[in-house]
């Protein structure tokens, strides 16, 4: 196998008028023309019906907005949470910032989790935006379902959810558009959609296992 | 581009004909309408089976891969992060299924035995049956590692740019051009000589 002539790779590029090559150029310029036509041939087949079928069997991709918040409000009417999730520390500022946000009780004060369930707390330190949320694969990765607080303005976000024991992926959604991993996570995952994307990883423990 | 406006066989009723953009069915979609999403897969279904066809090399294969990635993105709808770029994201999913399929295979390659089988080759290019060409053409691609032909597929049968291929596959693009370039060479070697 010879390299091609850069002006085959040209043309093949839509650079190069193809006109414009010598003969032999212009019959490999053909031959991998027809060889392309063959290609783009569709297959006679369709499976919109069993596409449709299967997914009408199964959950919407989403919760949608009045069901979100009545999840949001039996979440938050729930009596007093009992775990806590640490992360390492990401600066010094925000450090002190989530100390103080720590040692003052914030909203989550009435989550209990049930048998096999653990609250998870997530913090976040995004000055300036608008509003920050969570999506997971807790939730099927729904928007609107779990919304983060600023409620003193200080760029740190908080919020608590009672979820599942066990290993959980998520995102923070920043103003409802930046899809952005927790920096203070710790734990990574490949969102397994192939270009290099990572989920955040939260472990919840059970409720019932903190001393 | 896929011909948008075809109504796959067994298709979808009460979609036909829809020109939202994909934001707007996405949107319709996570709103709860989940019949929208006939919407998406009339756009993308062709191009989508064209592509783990030449992939895979099987289009029972094919079909199975189309289908489990349209059900996985419809689940994980909320998770694309661009709407705007849908297409890319639906090839992702699918380019994900077939080197899945692949993989289990234990090979990148196709199996020779699920390419078409060639003729004596005694004939030239140009006086080669149609069959002969197609038979030909397809064995040269089945040939190829998965990755070359991954991008050949992408630039030259579904006509991507390099970006969209970028995004679709993950890879750089000056990878993705030397890809391409291999790909040509490997496969015009190949056509050259079967015909010589």
């Amino acid at each position: 196998m010879s390299p091609l002539d850069p002006r085959l790779q040209e043309a093949l590029d839509g650079e190069r008028d193809p006109g414009d090559l010598p003969l032999d150029l212009r019959e490999a310029y053909t031959r991998l023309s027809v060889a392309t036509q063959i290609l783009k041939a569709t297959p006679p087949v369709s499976v919109a019906s069993r596409v449709m079928t299967e997914i009408r069997q199964g959950p919407p991709p989403v919760l949608n907005e009045g069901l979100a918040h009545r999840l949001l409000h039996w979440w938050l009417g729930r009596p007093r949470a009992v775990t806590v999730r640490l992360r390492p520390v990401w600066t010094l500022a925000l450090a002190a910032g989530l100390a103080t946000v720590l040692l003052v009780p914030w909203s989550s004060g009435n989550l209990t989790p049930g048998v096999a369930q653990g609250i998870a707390k997530f913090v976040g330190h995004f000055p300036g935006a608008r509003s920050v949320e969570v999506v997971g694969s807790f939730n099927d990765w729904s928007r609107g379902a779990l919304a983060l607080n600023d409620d003193d303005g200080d760029g740190i976000w908080h919020a608590d959810a009672v979820l599942p024991a066990g290993q959980h992926e998520y995102m923070f959604v920043v103003d409802g558009e930046r899809w952005v991993p927790d920096p203070l996570a710790g734990r990574y995952v490949d969102d397994g959609f192939g270009a290099g994307q990572q989920n955040s990883l939260l472990i919840v423990r059970p409720a019932s296992a903190q001393p | 581009m896929e011909n948008r406006d075809e109504a796959p066989p067994g298709g979808v009723s009460g979609m036909v004909n829809d020109g939202a953009p994909d934001v707007e069915v996405v949107a319709r979609i996570l709103g709860g309408d989940g019949e929208a999403f006939g919407i998406l897969i009339r756009r993308y279904e062709p191009g989508l089976l064209r592509f783990a066809t030449r992939m895979l090399g099987n289009p029972d294969a094919a079909a199975d891969a189309v289908a489990e990635s349209l059900v996985r993105a419809y689940r994980h709808l909320a998770q694309c992060r661009d709407p705007g770029r849908l297409r890319s994201w639906l090839y992702r999913i699918t380019g994900n299924r077939c080197r899945s399929h692949l993989a289990r295979r234990h090979t990148n390659d196709i199996s020779l035995s699920d390419a078409p089988p060639l003729s004596d080759g005694s004939d030239a290019w140009a006086v080669l049956e149609r069959g002969e060409q197609v038979a030909l053409v397809e064995r040269a691609l089945a040939a190829l590692p998965a990755e070359k032909r991954e991008a050949f597929v992408l630039k030259h049968v579904e006509g991507m740019s390099y970006e969209e291929m970028a995004q679709v596959t993950g890879a750089r693009i000056p990878t993705l051009k030397m890809r391409v370039h291999r790909a040509r060479e490997a496969l015009l070697a190949a056509l050259e000589e079967v015909v010589r």
